[in-house]
């Protein structure tokens, strides 16, 4: 499968074997069937999409080459700004909210006719892992939509997915990207901090958050990441892509490539996902790559360390929701104190006051210390680890999620345990690195397994050529289509 | 028992940047609401801030002109509070890591007003109150502001009034803000306590609120020193609150309960980077630091011969101070150029204001012209003020309304024939002269004087004079 | 040990009315949470200090006013608007 679905379409269109209006339409007529499975899908913008196709079809009426993305239909989660297309972040408090400027990935995007199809479903304002604290309810997994599609970015997965989107971009704070590619047997890029610039994307966790795109291939990941690694003005710790484009070395050989396991990666994860991870190693043996274990001791306060911070600086993001300016607010008060608590109280979520409340706790009196700033260190030591790691060995590889996508139902009745399964996705985002996620088989009940691939700050070309390698090795074995969605 | 005054200041500056301080929406004052803003000034979901360089630059010449230590790492942080003008719930601000610490402020006197620290933050929006409906305007929000935090060193109301006023003076000089309070780009809170005269301990402190004016200021303090004073004397306790001074009825009341004590969770602001300052850019910054008042009061009198209260006068603006400094440069006597400020030129600016502005027709070098002439005797002092008059009223340099055989002088002959004409048309004067009355000799010099149009020598003329009638 | 008063402290800087009924659970889940938390501190490491990812400094604009937006498109999302403001309208 190391045919990328971009280019295939991109092809289908300049060869005019279709137009970019029926492929579109195609799109949005599968989405109209299958999101009543999936739930992906919160909005849909048929208009907006079949506006951008009829552009794209003028231009190739007109002869004209297309740009890589250009007539590719795709869907961006709901937390990426649109101008004058409602952006909720699955939350009641942004009810009716339309962005009044474009988040600068989707301005990239849209001045390359991306064909945007809707906005995709998400765990609310990105706190969760199942996509279930979702306002409009969780997404599916295409594999089995008795379980969920994970999350936070879990629309953007399932419609991928399920084949009603091409592409998709979504936000990966501890894991909101891999994690859901992971379940939903697909490719997730979180690109190194800085690469993609944040503006527009409405923040979680600020030292966190990084756009990233939602695959199928390996290829397609290189392609969209290469479209939205520029320096932004607008984000100060914006910095672009280093370097080359990452599809010009994609498909270079890895001989002597060295990969660490960090033994700590390893420890608790269920058989069934341990069992992949080795047969993986095989295949990258058989590559002529190295395999090297090491210890990252660091790696044990990672979760805690990532729940502290993420959630002091989302308790400080989420305070400029008050029902002023913009999105939800009460009915009744006696006066602005009063209307500000009771519309924050009925518009956030159980999962968001929890890491709101959380959050200020930690940086209250008395307690920042202890907590914050004892955490602040502690990211500081495994930043530290990684680059020290990064001495000894070129890419790291490591199971994505120590399981498979849970059953619906689960994630959302033990917070904590759930907190828990983020254990490997969380110390990419605490040190800013570049991780990817491929699969790498299925377990008996047929649900997606994942696996990361994790390099050092710049380096997303060295991650996507050992990724490209393994998926082009490991083929059918590795990845299987859902029943959904468009076949073409 | 007599008690003494301790008090300190913060201070809040407008920078006069072009832009606010995150966004590039203009900062001019007066524009109708919510008209200067975008998407993030008024913290819409997403957005990000990014800061603007010429505030950096504004606050560390703030810190250098008032003798602060700049520091080379800096940072920003954000201070979490819940208010509607607030429009992201925490203000941007500095916390730990102030570009300027360890500061200065010298009084007339001598003393140092120590500063603490100078930081720089966003200004909130503002909030009006109708009928119990609150309406929100974010013009002002995001508005660059210095805040400048003072040591407790204040003993006294005259202390505190030249403070703020010294503070005016050379953030005005610096060219970083036109601090004009009653707009609001420059506000004042005062830390206020009382202790026994001698003692060295603190009393508790009150803080009254965001004063824009230096007379409420003085007002304000002489009340609260007051009510704390009689609080202790009748056997009271001063409670640590925050006052706000109301200037109608000069008292202060409590603006918030102790319930609200604010905890600002103040941690770095993961959205902005690193503020790192070079000591080559330090010094850059301090070759941009004009010679400030106090400095310049000192050469006027050392140097210029100016009297301590004119080059005080002189000194406070610095287009004042600029002006008199071109116009004296290269005359004799400075001192005739300060005079002609303080008098005919300041009874045409009224206001503080007026004198900051100073906008007036005459320029330095058309000033410089008439006082040369004086200097060289061309021009005497009478018909010199009032061709200053005309200057002023027109813009027109001092040959306008003075010719050349205004100032030509007069040759031996003229004046002998004027002085002749003189005896002649003034018999009474010269019999009067005769019998003894030394008067009578200047009614006939007035003679020539006027006939010549202040031409004349008068004592030529009537050393003459006394030639003839002798 | 997470109490009420410090579930009701943290909520009213946080701006959250807590109802009655969810208290004890709300204090539960965040006693657990800050249990969890707490594992930080057996870390025997003191860390290292953080400055910011990528260690980035001086990231300016520069000072030139860019228009603003038009007021009809600032004011478009809010609930209550009068007279070019945002308002919170009194009720009774």
């Amino acid at each position: 499968m190391a045919e990328g679905k971009i280019k295939h379409y991109s092809d289908l269109l300049e060869n005019k074997e279709i137009s970019c209006k029926e492929l579109t339409e195609k799109f949005l007529t599968e989405i109209e069937s299958a999101n009543k499975d999936l739930n992906a899908y919160v909005k849909v913008t048929p208009d907006t999409a079949l506006e951008t196709a009829k552009k794209v079809d003028e231009k190739l009426a007109r002869g004209e080459k297309l740009s890589p993305l250009e007539g590719i239909p795709m869907t961006l989660k709901d937390n990426i700004s649109t101008k004058g297309i409602e952006t909720t972040c699955c939350s009641k408090i942004l009810e009716g909210y339309t962005p009044i400027y474009n988040a600068t990935v989707w301005e990239t995007l849209s001045k390359n006719n991306a064909v945007l199809l809707g906005k995709t479903n998400m765990d609310e304002f990105a706190m969760g892992s199942s996509s279930e604290t979702s306002y409009f309810g969780g997404a599916a997994n295409p594999h089995n939509i008795n379980h969920v599609a994970g999350g936070s970015s879990g629309g953007v997965a399932s419609a991928v997915g399920g084949n009603i989107a091409v592409y998709g971009l979504g936000s990966d704070t501890g894991g909101s990207i891999r994690q859901p590619a992971s379940f939903c047997g697909i490719v997730g890029l979180k690109p190194t901090y800085g690469a993609v610039s944040r503006f527009g994307l409405i923040a979680y966790a600020s030292s966190f958050d990084q756009i990233g795109p939602i695959t199928t291939t390996v290829e397609d990941s290189a392609i969209v990441f290469d479209a939205i690694s520029d320096y932004d003005k607008m984000d100060s710790t914006s910095q672009g892509r280093k370097g080359t484009p990452t599809v010009d070395s994609l498909k270079n050989d890895i001989k002597g490539l060295k990969i660490g396991i960090p033994r700590e990666y390893l420890e608790g994860i269920r058989d069934d996902v341990k069992l992949s991870i080795e047969k993986a190693c095989e295949v990258y043996k058989s590559l002529g790559a190295e395999i090297v274990y090491f210890n990252l001791p660091a790696l044990k306060y990672a979760l805690p360390v990532y729940y502290i911070l993420a959630c002091a600086e989302a308790s400080s993001n989420l305070g400029r929701y008050d029902g002023i300016r913009y999105g939800y607010r009460t009915d009744s008060y006696k006066d602005v104190n009063e209307m500000i608590c009771k519309t924050r109280s009925e518009g956030f979520g159980d999962e968001v006051k929890r890491r709101i409340l959380l959050g200020t706790y930690v940086l209250s009196a008395g307690y920042y210390d202890a907590y914050y700033k004892k955490a602040q260190n502690l990211r500081g030591s495994i930043v530290n680890a990684f680059k020290n790691a990064f001495a000894s060995c070129d890419v790291i590889l490591a199971p994505t999620v120590p399981m498979t996508a849970f059953e619906k139902g689960n994630a959302i009745s033990v917070p904590i345990e759930t907190y828990l399964t983020d254990i490997c996705t969380v110390p990419v985002n605490i040190a800013g690195l570049p991780g990817v996620s491929i699969p790498c088989g299925f377990n008996d009940k047929g649900m997606p397994i994942g696996m990361q691939l994790i390099g050092d700050t710049f380096c997303e070309s060295k991650i996507l050529n050992a990724a490209w390698q393994y998926e082009n090795a490991a083929g059918a074995e590795v990845f299987k289509a859902s029943q959904y969605g468009v076949k073409l | 028992m007599k008690y003494e005054m301790v008090a300190g200041f913060e201070t809040h500056i407008e920078l006069a940047t072009n832009t606010k301080i995150f966004c590039s929406c203009t900062t001019e004052f007066g524009a109708d609401s919510n008209t200067h803003c975008c998407p993030i000034c008024i913290g819409l979901p997403g957005t990000l801030p990014k800061l603007n360089r010429q505030v950096v630059k504004y606050a560390i010449m703030a810190g250098l002109a008032t003798n602060c230590e700049i520091a080379n790492i800096s940072k920003m942080d954000r201070k979490n509070y819940c208010y509607p003008d607030l429009p992201k719930a925490y203000q941007i601000s500095q916390y730990d890591k102030p570009l300027c610490e360890h500061g200065y402020v010298q009084l007339s006197s001598g003393k140092k007003i120590r500063l603490t620290r100078i930081h720089i933050e966003e200004d909130a929006g503002k909030l009006i109150h109708k009928r119990g409906d609150t309406y929100v305007d974010y013009n002002r929000g995001g508005v660059p502001l210095i805040e400048i935090v003072s040591e407790p060193d204040i003993r006294s109301v005259e202390e505190a009034k030249e403070y703020v006023e010294k503070l005016q003076q050379i953030m005005r000089y610096i060219g970083i803000s036109d601090c004009k309070m009653q707009e609001g780009s420059m506000r004042c809170d005062v830390n206020i306590s009382v202790r026994p005269e001698g003692s060295e301990e603190l009393g508790t402190r009150t803080e009254i609120k965001n004063m824009n004016s230096i007379t409420f200021i003085g007002k304000a303090m002489e009340y609260e020193f007051g009510r704390q004073v009689d609080l202790i004397e009748s056997g009271g306790k001063v409670e640590q609150q925050t006052l706000r001074y109301d200037d109608v009825t000069n008292t202060t009341s409590s603006m918030r309960g102790k319930e609200d004590a604010n905890d600002y969770r103040y941690f770095r602001d993961p959205d902005l980077v690193t503020i790192s300052v070079t000591d080559e850019e330090i010094d850059e910054l301090r070759a941009k630091i004009p010679e400030l008042p106090a400095q310049k009061k000192e050469r006027y009198v050392n140097e210029l011969g100016l009297n301590e209260k004119d080059a005080q006068n002189i000194a406070k603006y610095r287009n004042i101070a600029e002006f008199f400094e071109s116009a004296s440069d290269g005359v004799k006597n400075p001192k005739t150029v300060a005079n002609f400020i303080i008098g005919q030129i300041f009874r045409r600016l009224e206001t503080e204001s007026d004198k900051e502005e100073f906008n007036i027709a005459t320029t330095a070098e058309q000033l410089k012209e008439l006082v040369k002439l004086i200097d060289d005797g061309k021009l005497k002092n009478n018909l010199a003020k009032s061709t200053l008059e005309k200057m002023l009223d027109t813009g027109k340099g001092v040959r306008e309304f003075v010719s050349e055989s205004d100032l030509a002088g007069m040759d031996e002959n003229t004046l002998n024939d004027l002085c002749q004409k003189a005896v002649e048309n003034n018999p009474k004067a010269v019999a009067d002269y005769k019998n003894g009355k030394q008067k009578a000799l200047k009614s006939i010099v007035g003679f020539v004087m006027k006939e010549s149009r202040g031409r004349a020598d008068a004592a030529a003329a009537e050393a003459k004079i006394l030639d003839l009638i002798g | 040990m997470v109490t009420h008063e410090d579930v009701l402290a943290i909520a009213r800087l946080s701006k959250l009315y807590i109802a009655e009924e969810e208290l004890d659970d709300l204090t539960k889940a965040m006693d657990d949470i800050i249990k969890f938390a707490d594992t930080i501190n057996n870390a025997s490491e003191e860390g290292v200090e953080f400055d910011n990812i990528n260690n980035l400094s001086n990231a300016f604009r520069e000072d030139e006013v860019v228009p603003s937006y038009d007021r009809e498109e600032i004011l478009k999302n809010a609930n209550d608007i009068d007279e070019g403001h945002f308002l919170v309208r009194k009720r009774v």
